[in-house]
């Protein structure tokens, strides 16, 4: 599927229920249109994995998601072999006509590679959108081995032979900025800081992810998610946070949001106690009623 | 946009101090081909490779191309707000050695060792220079954490892929088991210095400290706060310690003036507590604890980062002092969440203290 123009993109991303600011159109239309890996970075919930899925929805891709975490090594991200089906495998083949070079071909042949995201997204290939997620969270020496794989998309298994991808997947990498990333990752890719929405935006957001909400309830979180962000929290919600909170006061049965509707879901909002106290305390004032 | 104009937007970035490489500029190339409507953004998503770069490249184009950009609400970064700093002499060599009829290196010596169990409130900037280059690495092992990553060792857990590998020689049977274990290192240590009026004779020792330690173990982070917080780990890990230490010295400024103890720990558990900066570390605060701020902000901060935490280890002078009680508000409230209490005014205490945090 061949897109156009970033405008054409954000369309497709909101028919796949994101809506994206202009930056991330056309960040996401450039690195599809010259294969390179968008990095996205931003608040927490801001909705940076949310983009890829939405991202691999629109090109009717598969999403291939890579969870970072420190210690993660080739064999959690790229292959492994099934060991315990090798074990069973060469018991029952010791006895039969088969040498020993064949036998050793046989047990590290396709049926017993487990793929790992890496190799799944370079046999996609283009049919996969390739989530890098939580990079910051990986040790340096995974992120130069990923900069090795965005550079060639092959992977060389030394039993099987070297995978190539025909053409690369849309690859996205999103970081919390925990730590800095180094450099030659970054002129590999290109970036994008995905800001809170506006206000209006924001309303729009949750209008079509809770549909189901009446439009004065999505206003009212809208307004009072802009004020707790202003509020210096230690979590100040994001997007993802005002979706949830909107879903949880429609069940309550809200609207009207006052403050016992607000009181008692609270937690979908603000995430931490000490925030919960502040804000519990200004309530009225978040609410805009007081 | 023509090559000229991106070579120009280039050129003016780099002279406002971002590093555009031309491989850049060719990227921003190709995608103006692509879309050409879309410069602002073309620009932004190939030229800039960190938040903080946003701000500059916004002004910049905005010079040079002459229209507001309506979409993108970027905050300006907060004032800096100067007191004081401390001058490249402070933290260059002073050549005062007193004549004495002994070998230079015999001098040097022993002098070395008086200065590391003189205070560092008396000792002045040349002594504390000279100090300085003695230390070339700290030497602190910090306890260790478990990671995901596994080595092939004696005992532990079964490791299939080599006792499959083995098992193939054995036609299939595994006769020789083999194990693999989580790999150990050290945790994270995070430093948190005072460098507030109250402080200030410790300041520029703490400094040296905060450069050996970062020099130990390149994960380390450093942070100096008085009455606003200053992360220190990029310019510290300069190859150079007198330059990187003078150019500490101007990035962090507040060496006078009040300490808000709570703020401050309150901004670096929010700007840095959402990953793995502070999650797990082993943090080192060293401070008077003569706090201007709530204490109950302080106890509320220091609670919060007790639990983000491995261990939270408090380093204050005062107590060279033995007659010194905690009784400072700020000192009290905090002490119900800090697991080590030691003194570290001079070079000799911080020596036993890296010891003591390494068998915590």
């Amino acid at each position: 599927m061949t897109i156009s123009s970033p405008r054409e993109l954000s369309s497709r991303l909101e028919e796949a229920d994101y809506l994206c600011d202009d930056g991330l159109a056309v960040g996401m239309y450039l690195a599809l249109r010259m294969h390179r890996p968008l990095l996205l970075e931003g608040e927490p919930g801001v909705g940076k994995t949310e983009a890829a899925k939405a991202l691999a929805t629109a090109l009717g891709a598969d999403l291939i998601r890579l969870q970072c975490y420190e210690g993660i090594d080739a064999s959690q991200a790229l292959y492994e072999w099934d060991y315990s089906r090798q074990l069973l495998h060469a018991r029952a083949i010791q006895d039969g006509a088969l040498d020993q070079d064949s036998r050793v071909k046989e047990l590290f042949s396709e049926q017993f590679l487990v793929e790992r995201p890496l190799l799944q997204a370079v046999r996609k290939g283009a049919g996969a959108v390739l989530l890098i997620d939580e990079i910051d969270r990986a040790d340096d020496e995974f992120e130069a081995f990923l900069l090795e794989f965005l550079a060639e998309f092959t992977i060389t298994i030394p039993e099987v032979g070297t995978v190539r991808a025909e053409a690369p997947p849309a690859v996205i990498i999103t970081s919390n900025r925990t730590r800095e990333l180094h450099d030659a990752l970054k002129r590999r890719c290109l970036y994008h800081w995905i800001e809170y929405p506006s206000i209006e935006r924001e309303v729009a957001i949750i209008r079509l992810r809770v549909p189901e909400a009446e439009p004065i309830l999505a206003d009212a979180v809208a307004d009072a998610v802009a004020r707790l962000r202003e509020m210096d929290l230690s979590k100040p919600p994001g997007p993802a946070e005002a979706i949830d909170w909107t879903r949880a006061l429609h069940l309550v049965g809200a609207p009207p949001v006052d403050e016992a509707a607000a009181n008692d879901t609270l937690g979908w909002v603000v995430k931490n106690r000490e925030d919960q106290d502040r804000v519990g305390a200004d309530l009225a004032k978040v609410l805009g009623l007081g | 946009m023509s090559v000229d104009r991106i070579v120009e937007l280039g050129q003016a970035l780099r002279r406002a101090g971002l590093p555009v490489g031309t491989g850049r500029l060719r990227t921003l190339a190709e995608a103006t081909t692509l879309t050409p409507k879309d410069l602002y953004w073309a620009g932004r998503v190939t030229l800039v490779g960190r938040h903080d770069d946003l701000a500059v490249y916004d002004r910049v184009f905005r010079e040079l191309f002459g229209f507001e950009i309506h979409d993108f609400p970027g905050k300006p970064p907060p004032e800096m707000h100067l007191t004081g700093t401390v001058t490249e002499q402070d933290m260059s060599v002073g050549d005062t050695l007193p004549e004495m009829d002994v070998p230079e290196d015999v001098k040097m010596a022993s002098r070395i060792e008086r200065l590391r169990r003189r205070s560092f409130a008396k000792l002045d900037a040349a002594e504390l220079a000279e100090l300085s280059r003695s230390i070339d690495r700290l030497r602190l092992v910090a306890p260790v954490r478990r990671t995901r990553r596994r080595v092939g060792s004696r005992r532990g857990d079964l490791d299939l892929r080599r006792t499959v590998r083995r098992a193939l020689r054995t036609g299939g049977d595994p006769v020789t088991l083999l194990y693999r274990t989580r790999r150990e290192r050290p945790r994270r240590v995070v430093l948190l210095l005072d460098i507030s009026g109250s402080m200030s004779s410790f300041s520029r020792a703490l400094l040296i400290f905060a450069y050996a330690a970062l020099l130990a173990d390149r994960r380390w982070e450093a942070f100096t706060f008085g009455t606003r917080l200053t992360r220190l780990t990029g310019v510290l890990r300069q190859a150079k310690p007198d330059e990187a230490l003078a150019r500490a010295a101007q990035e962090a400024r507040d060496w006078d003036g009040g300490t808000r103890i709570g703020d401050a720990v309150r901004e670096m558990l929010t700007r840095y507590g959402k990953g793995d900066a502070i999650r797990g570390a082993v943090v080192v605060i060293c401070s008077d604890g003569l706090d201007v701020g709530e204490p109950e902000l302080l106890a509320e901060q220091m609670a919060r980062l007790h639990r983000l935490a491995h261990k939270v280890v408090w380093l204050n002078p005062l107590q060279e002092n033995p007659e010194y009680q905690p009784l400072a508000r700020g000192m009290a409230a905090a002490l119900p969440h800090v697991d080590l209490f030691a003194s570290g005014h001079n070079l000799i205490e911080i020596e036993k203290t890296c010891a003591a945090i390494g068998r915590l």
